[in-house]
């Protein structure tokens, strides 16, 4: 039979701890690896984010999208001519400035950058 | 100051705060509760530095649980069974699991009823599994079926083993009615 008296000793001798000396440096240290552990965790949603926001818009471009917009264009508006390509980028873009495939990568790869920095803002945020 | 601000505040509050995502409210927990965590590890057995490596563990594990403390009990015992059993799946590992089985009754050599002893010292006449079983019911505050859950041991093992160290260490700290505590640092 076990002695109540001696358990409750044992429960109050066990909940009466040392306080060490180096008590703030562990906790130091917990934080530091932390906040490590964050960081990483942040470029890795970044570089996800990114990853994912290029194949996206390499799948867009690759689908062939101007030209199928233009021939939708063309086929419900037989009488107006557009050209997308020209119509997506002449009010953005300064004048004299030509609209070619490498701005168009360009203006991806920053979006999908952007998309990726937002992402992990969010995640953070959440 | 912002440690000040912070130190004011109730263990719940900065759970709410960790749980938000406060890192700095979570490093005030582990300032509070650290010493408690890793003097519990040592007495289950672990050397320092492991002891220290498995509590920083465990506070790291805790923080990316934070969401699932309930607040039921407190929060150093919560991290305390995340400690534990940390160290118990270590401890197994390390082929101790045979000791598990019952073991013979060792006399308490060496105990000298006249001495006054602390509670570290008297673990220590504990055998690996008495000193286990102690430590995760009156330490970490398990049942005995919680502890035999976390070693994976059966229950009446487990009883055993309790009873037998209880038995121990009532001769080693109150000899003769005088047991105190004298916690070491």
């Amino acid at each position: 039979m076990v002695d109540r008296n001696f358990e409750m000793e044992l429960d109050r001798l066990f909940a009466d701890h040392p306080a060490f000396a180096d008590a703030d440096l562990f906790a130091l240290r917990v934080e530091t690896n932390l906040e490590r552990g964050w960081t990483f965790r942040r470029f890795l949603i970044g570089g996800l984010g990114l990853a994912g926001g290029l194949v996206g818009a390499a799948q867009l471009l690759g689908s062939g999208l101007g030209p199928r917009l233009n021939a939708l264009a063309a086929h419900y508006a037989p009488n107006i001519e557009v050209n997308w390509t020209d119509v997506a980028f002449s009010h953005v873009l300064p004048g004299g400035l030509e609209v070619n495939g490498e701005i168009l990568w360009m203006s991806a790869a920053l979006a999908a950058v952007a998309v990726g920095f937002a992402l992990t803002r969010a995640i953070r945020e959440i | 100051m912002v440690e000040t601000a912070y130190a004011a505040r109730h263990d719940l509050e900065l759970v709410a705060l960790a749980v938000a995502g406060g890192r700095p409210a979570f490093g005030e927990l582990v300032r509070r509760h650290g010493s408690a965590v890793r003097a519990l590890l040592r007495r289950m057995g672990a050397e320092p530095h492991l002891a220290d490596d498995l509590a920083q563990d465990a506070f790291l594990a805790a923080f990316e649980q934070i969401t699932e403390f309930r607040g039921e009990g407190t929060f150093q015992a919560w991290v305390k069974r995340i400690a534990v059993r940390a160290y118990v799946k270590r401890w197994r590992r390390d082929a101790h699991e045979e000791l598990m089985a019952d073991t013979p009754e060792l006399a308490s050599a060496g105990a000298d009823p006249a001495a006054v002893i602390d509670l570290d010292e008297a673990l220590r006449s504990l055998s690996d599994p008495e000193r286990v079983c102690v430590t995760l019911c009156y330490g970490a505050g398990m049942s005995h079926s919680e502890a035999a859950l976390a070693l994976n041991a059966p229950l009446g093992t487990v009883k055993s083993h309790v009873k037998r160290g209880i038995d121990k260490l009532r001769l080693r700290l109150a000899p003769s009615g005088r047991m105190e505590s004298r916690v070491n640092g």
